[in-house]
Formats: structure tokens, sequence, C-alpha cells
């Protein structure tokens, strides 16, 4: 079975999950948990850090679709950073860089947030 | 020899009595006295052998009686009264007189048949001292019995000996006292009494009184010089010393029974409850493989917990991770159970194994509605170290539950917690099955959704190529021929997997193929599609897909891509991705979705193949979780170029197959291919 880790911490206001591992339809669910959590925190202003996370299935991509939206409604936003090439290749393929940004370090991403206020 | 004996006894034991009987019943009409020597010792012989198979018989015959011993008691008891009644009647009409000395034809009768009716009793309670001797025994005492069977048999036939000189009556009388005595050894084998329950132990005690006392009355009139002994000693002295040693047998066996029964008395309950639990257990055993819903057994046991641990109440709860629930009550309202329960285990106590509460300790401050339990004991349901719930046996008595009682208690949470670990896999298999028919359906909905032929055309050739994997992905194909000219076709891939997916491709196959019919262009049938699914699709849930159209007659294709793998142009040596920008489907309402769109026309040249594929195919794992990839695609096709579609296809198959052999196929993988052939 692979094996999916998700880690949620606070980098100033915004919230920095790191994704490691497998991130398919099977771990999916443990993402959205994350993800419920930050809803009921009211905490919109999302970083995910994909620098230790070696595939994302269909199904992973799903939970940020179903989340962004939310998020930019309460001037949040679900930003990607650290991503390696064989991941990004996924979401370019499926034209995520149009709808979302992609930054090469976690730092920029959350940089990112506090320039918007 | 032996063996063979038995056989014939046995086997046809019926007609050989009744034969004999007849023999013997004829014998004794022909010589009703049996003056002679000779005719002495055929008679007795007779008797000997009627007594013999009769025997035999029987024994078959009360064989499948032995499981209710107190009927073959009772049913010996009847017949030992049965004598009693007509020896006292005989006895008191006949009186002292020696009239039976006439050779009337109707005395010889009477007392032969007499003596018949004396023969069956004495074979039938002798049968059933030996059912009961050997009932509950756990060694083979077969010697001891046949050793005593043997004294019966010399005991008798030493009658003969008499009358060829009436003193020589020693050996009888020897042989008659070592019958005693092994009758005396044999009559202590009563174990089966242990099992009777309290009820049947003093119905036994009773009747074993009774029995003793008339087994020694006919006794006595039989050794009595009444008129009795007379008829039967006349008939054969050997029938009478058998039946005086009958008698004898079974007022000492019931007297032995008697006293017995009387020892058993004081353990007769425990024994009682033991039992009960043992049976209990074994209905417990059976219900936890027929009954699947585990509430239903959680109220047998804390039923039968009630009932054979000597307590007042039971209850059973529940724990989960979160909370503690109470699955089932017994003698105690639920309101009750649940504050006691709460007390005991409120505090986040754990209790290991089986643990006894004394009321004081605990639920002094606890108003348990009027139900005053002086001890409770509490009994985890454990399976692989984990607490599951507990099963709870209290008590309004002073007296504690005891090393037996606590085991009981323990053995039934055991059981409950087997059947609650039952109960569960079940209801996972069941929704494993659910699962397994939701795959079946999917499976037939994406068969059904596909084109089960392609398009044949002289200057196009086409190949589609379809694995489905066991979950079922949502790959979707199909070809649209919009004219003479135009060939409109689709390659999408639904995200998510099993039924979900199954039926957005649906929707999508009908999406395309009513747009095709409206649309000819890729880019605005795409941007359309996309505005019709968006509405139906879950967030989360997304297509890619290809659209293109191809020239028949000049060989220009026209597509556009909503997030699909590229497609792959092999032109003569060389082969390309071609991946014109665009969203998958679903991500982005319009006009993000439409800006992100860019349409592509490719004009094809003589032998160029063209080659659409799901991610199945880059994104298939080998055992070290490596991508097929690409490159190995690219290969394959560059390298095969020359032969036909359906080659190519097999090759990919093939170089997949082995890239993840021992790695399960966790996509669809769907392959089309279509070739230029100018010149045809």
């Amino acid at each position: 079975m692979a094996e999916f880790n998700v880690n949620l911490r606070d980098v100033g206001s915004v919230s920095v999950i790191d994704v490691k591992g497998y991130l398919d339809a099977h771990t999916a669910p443990e993402l959205e948990n994350i993800f419920n959590k930050l809803l009921v925190e009211k905490q919109f202003k999302v970083v995910v850090n994909f620098d230790e996370l070696k595939y994302i299935s269909s199904a992973g991509l799903g939970v940020f679709m179903a989340y962004v939206e939310t998020m930019r409604e309460n001037k949040g936003d679900i930003k990607f950073s650290n991503m390696k090439e064989n991941v990004y290749n996924i979401f370019d393929l499926l034209g995520f860089p149009i709808l979302y940004e992609f930054y090469k370090e976690e730092k920029e991403a959350v940089h990112k947030f506090s320039d918007q206020g | 020899m032996r063996n063979q004996l038995k056989n014939i006894a046995r086997s046809r034991g019926l007609e050989n009595a009744i034969l004999l009987s007849i023999l013997l019943f004829l014998f004794n009409l022909i010589f009703p006295l049996h003056d002679s020597v000779v005719l002495a010792i055929i008679n007795e012989l007779l008797v000997f052998l009627s007594v013999f198979f009769l025997y035999h018989y029987l024994h078959q015959f009360l064989n499948a009686k032995v499981d209710s011993p107190l009927t073959l008691v009772l049913n010996a008891g009847i017949l030992a009264a049965l004598i009693f009644f007509i020896v006292s009647i005989t006895n008191s009409i006949l009186g002292s007189s020696d009239s039976s000395k006439g050779i009337g034809f109707f005395n010889s009768l009477f007392s032969v048949l007499l003596a018949f009716v004396f023969i069956g009793s004495i074979v039938y309670i002798f049968s059933t001292f030996r059912e009961l001797f050997f009932l509950r025994q756990k060694k083979d005492l077969s010697t001891f019995y046949n050793t005593m069977l043997i004294f019966f048999a010399l005991s008798f036939f030493s009658n003969i000996l008499i009358l060829f000189d009436s003193s020589f009556d020693y050996p009888k009388d020897a042989f008659y006292v070592v019958t005693i005595v092994l009758i005396c050894l044999n009559s202590t084998r009563v174990s089966w009494i242990a099992f009777l329950t309290k009820k049947q132990k003093y119905y036994l005690l009773i009747i074993s009184v009774i029995l003793s006392t008339l087994f020694g009355i006919n006794f006595a009139t039989f050794i009595d010089n009444s008129i009795m002994r007379q008829i039967i000693y006349t008939f054969s002295p050997g029938l009478h010393t058998l039946m005086s040693l009958i008698m004898i047998y079974g007022t000492i066996n019931f007297g032995i029974i008697f006293f017995t029964t009387l020892f058993h008395l004081p353990t007769a309950e425990a024994f009682d409850r033991k039992a009960e639990e043992v049976s209990s257990l074994m209905d417990l055993t059976n219900l936890i493989t027929q009954v699947f819903d585990f509430k239903e057994l959680a109220e047998t046991i804390t039923t039968i917990t009630t009932r054979v641990c000597n307590s007042d109440s039971a209850w059973l709860v529940l724990k989960s991770d979160i909370n503690i629930e109470l699955s089932s009550v017994h003698n105690i309202g639920y309101v009750d159970a649940d504050k006691i329960t709460n007390n005991l285990l409120g505090s986040g106590e754990n209790y290991d194994s089986i643990e006894i509460v004394q009321f004081d300790s605990i639920l002094s401050n606890t108003n348990a509605g009027g139900q005053l339990f002086k001890s409770i004991a509490i009994a985890p349901l454990k399976v692989h170290k984990k607490i599951n719930g507990y099963l709870f046996a209290a008590r309004h008595r002073e007296n504690n539950f005891d090393q037996d009682e606590k085991k009981t208690v323990q053995a039934f949470a055991d059981y409950a917690a087997v059947a609650l670990e039952n109960a569960k896999l079940i209801e996972e298999s069941i929704e494993k099955e659910r699962l397994e028919k939701e795959l079946d359906v999917a499976r037939d909905i994406q068969k059904k959704i596909l084109p089960s032929t392609v398009p044949t055309s002289n200057r196009l050739e086409i190949s589609a190529l379809f694995v489905p994997a066991f979950e079922v992905g949502g790959d979707y194909y199909d070809f649209f021929e919009l004219s003479n000219d135009l060939l409109g076709f689709v390659v999408a891939d639904v995200s998510g997997k099993g039924i979900s997916s199954a039926f957005i491709m649906a929707e999508v196959k009908g999406i395309f193929e009513s747009l095709s019919k409206i649309i000819t262009n890729p880019k605005e049938l795409l941007i359309k599609a996309n505005d019709t699914l968006k509405r139906s699709l879950d967030k989360r849930n997304f297509v890619t897909a290809i659209y293109g159209i191809i020239n028949k007659k000049n060989g220009t294709l026209n597509f556009a891509r909503a997030g699909h793998t590229p497609i792959l142009l092999c032109s003569g040596e060389r082969i390309q991705s071609i991946q014109p920008p665009g969203i998958g489907l679903g991500l982005d309402y319009n006009p993000g979705f439409a800006s992100s769109l860019k349409e592509m026309e490719i004009q094809l040249k003589n032998n160029d193949i063209i080659i659409c594929y799901s991610d199945g195919i880059p994104e298939a794992k080998n055992h070290k979780e490596e991508d097929f990839g690409y490159d190995r695609l690219d290969n394959i096709v560059l390298n095969n170029r020359e032969k036909s579609l359906d080659l190519i296809s097999n090759e990919v198959m093939k170089e997949l197959s082995l890239f993840s052999k021992n790695h399960s196929q966790h996509d669809d993988i769907t392959l089309v291919l279509f070739k230029w052939n100018q010149n045809n």
C-alpha cells in the first residue's frame, strides 16, 4: 500500500500543508480532512508544499478543485509550491497552471499572500 | 466362533427367540412332566436358548432408549410389579394346595404360559440392567459383565447336576454365591446417575427404593416354598434359579442406585448449573454462526448470563473510541444500566480482565433507580487485545461471585466478543460484495458505451484498443461519421473510478454524440461540452478529452485538447508529442475554459500515424513504482511504424504488461491509432 502523509503548520497567517508520498483515491480523504479543518477554523489562505509528494492521481487533484472555490470566495486561495517535475507535468497537462499559482519555493507562495494583504 | 455365535444371536434374534419359544411350548405340552433326565436336560436347554436369544434381541431394542435411563428403570419396575402381581394372585388363588401335581392339560398349559410371561419379564429386566450398566461408562467393562453372565449360565445349568444326584448340590450353591458377589460388584457401576437433572434424581430416588423393595419381595416369594416356586421349579429348575438371581440383582442394583442418588442430591444443583452452562455455551456457538444481527445475539447473551451466573440483572455495552453504547439489557432498565455503566466506566477506566465491583466502593453515591446491587461482575469483550465492550452481571444479594461464576461471565463475554467481531466481518464482506457488484455494473456500462467496431475507409486505417482496469476507470473513445469525408473522434478520460465515473462517462458519451452532430469545430464543441458538463459534475471531478475531425479526402486533422494526454504524431522517422494548450473539462467555467483552449490543424503526410492514448499508459507502474513514461511509448511506435496499426497496439500492450508485471493495472488503458494512406 502506497504511503501518504499530510502535515499542517502555520507560517504567519498562512496555513502550509505538507504532502508526502502517494496522493490517490485511497489517501485523498486524509487531505480532505485537513481542508475541512481549515474551513472550520476559517483559515482560507493555504499553501500546499509538494516537496515530498511522489505521485498524484486524478482523485488527488480533485481535492484541490473541491476547496479552491470556497477559499477564493473568502479572499483566500490555494497555492502550490516545491513541485517535482513529474508531478508538475500532471498538473500542467490538465491546465492547472492557468487556474492555480505555482511557486518554486514555499516562501514565495507565503509572501504572495502577505503582499495581497 | 464367538463372533459367529454373536452374529447368529443378533441378526436373527427375534426369529430364533420365537422359534425356540414355540419349540419349548410344544415340548412342554407333549411332555408336561420331565420325569426322565433326558427330557429335563432338553427342556433346560430349550429354556436357556430362548432366554439367550430373547436377551440378544432385546439388547438392540433397548439400546435405542439409553438416552432416557429413567424410562428404562420405569419399564423394569412395571415388569417387576407384574411379576409381583401374578405371583400374589396365583399364590392366593391356588393357595398352598398341591393340586398342580395333577397332569391336567389346562394346568400344564397354565404353567407354561406363566413361565413364558416370566421368561419375557426377567429377560427384559435383565437387559435393562445391562443397558444401565454400560450407560456413561468410559472404560470397557464388558469383561466384568461377561464373567457375571457366565456365572449366571453356570448357576442355570448346575441344576441339571442335581437331577443325577440330589445330594450333588454344592456346585449349584457355589455358583449361586459367586454370581451374587459378581452382581454386587457390577451393581456399583451407576455413574449415569450423575448426569441426571435434580428433578430426575428425586424421581429416581423414590422409584429405586420402591423397586428395590419390590424385587426383594419377589425374591422372597420365589425362595419361599410357595405354589409359585413349585410351578416354576417344576417347569424348569434353571429358570427358577435365574429368576431368583435376577430378583437379587434388582434388589441390590436398585438399593445401590438409591444410595448413590441420595449422595448425589446435594451436588445436583451445581451439576445442573454446570450442565446448563455448557449447553448454553453450545447454543451460543450455534447462534454465532447463524445470527448476523449482533443486537439479537446480545439479548440472548444477557439473558443467559443472568440465568446461568446466578445474577439478577445483566447488560452489555459496546465501546468504541468515542463513546460507550448500551447494546442490550436484561432485568434492568436502560436508564439504570446506563447510570451504573457510566459510573463504572465514566472516568475512562478500563477493565482488562474480569473484575468484581462491590456496591459500596463505587455506587454508594449513585441512586440507581432503586436497584440496589451488592456486587457487579464486569467482563471485557476482548478481541486481539482490543476491548470492544463490557458484559455486566449484577446481584442484589450479598454473596460475591465465586471463581467459577467469574469464569462463566468471562466465557459469555468472550463469546459476545467473537460474535461482535463476526458481525463486523460479515458487514464488511457484504459491503465488499456490494462494491464488487457496483464494479460489475460500472464495467458493464463502460463496455456498452465504447464502440464495438472501428470505422473503416480506404485512406484512413484505424485501430482502437481498450483494456479496463479492475477498479474501472473512466476511459472513453468514440468515432462519429460526420459526413462522407469527415470523421469525428473523441478520446476522453473521466477522473475518479468506479460507478460514479462510469455514469459520468455515459453522460460524456451523450454530450459528444449530440454535439458532434451540431458543431463541426473541435474547439467550439469542447467549449459547449464544458458548459454542459460543468453543471452536472461534482466539484472534484473533471474530464480530459481530445476531440478531432479528420478529413478523409485530403488528410487534414483538426483537433483541440482539453487537459488530455497529448497526441503523438509519427511522421517518417520522427515522432513528436503535440500538446496544444487547454484545461480539462469541468475545471473552470467560461470564459476561462474557452480562452485556454487552442485548436490545431495538422496536414497528414503519407503513412503518418496519429496516436491518442489515456494516461493509463504513461502512468502504468512497475514493481519499483516507476512510470512507464512517454519515451517508451514513443520508441515502440517508432520501431514498429511499418507494421499494421493492430500490430503496433499489440506491441504497446506487450511492452506494457512486461513492464508492469507483478503490479496490478490501476487505470484503464486506451489506445486509438490512425494511419493516413495517401495513395489508396
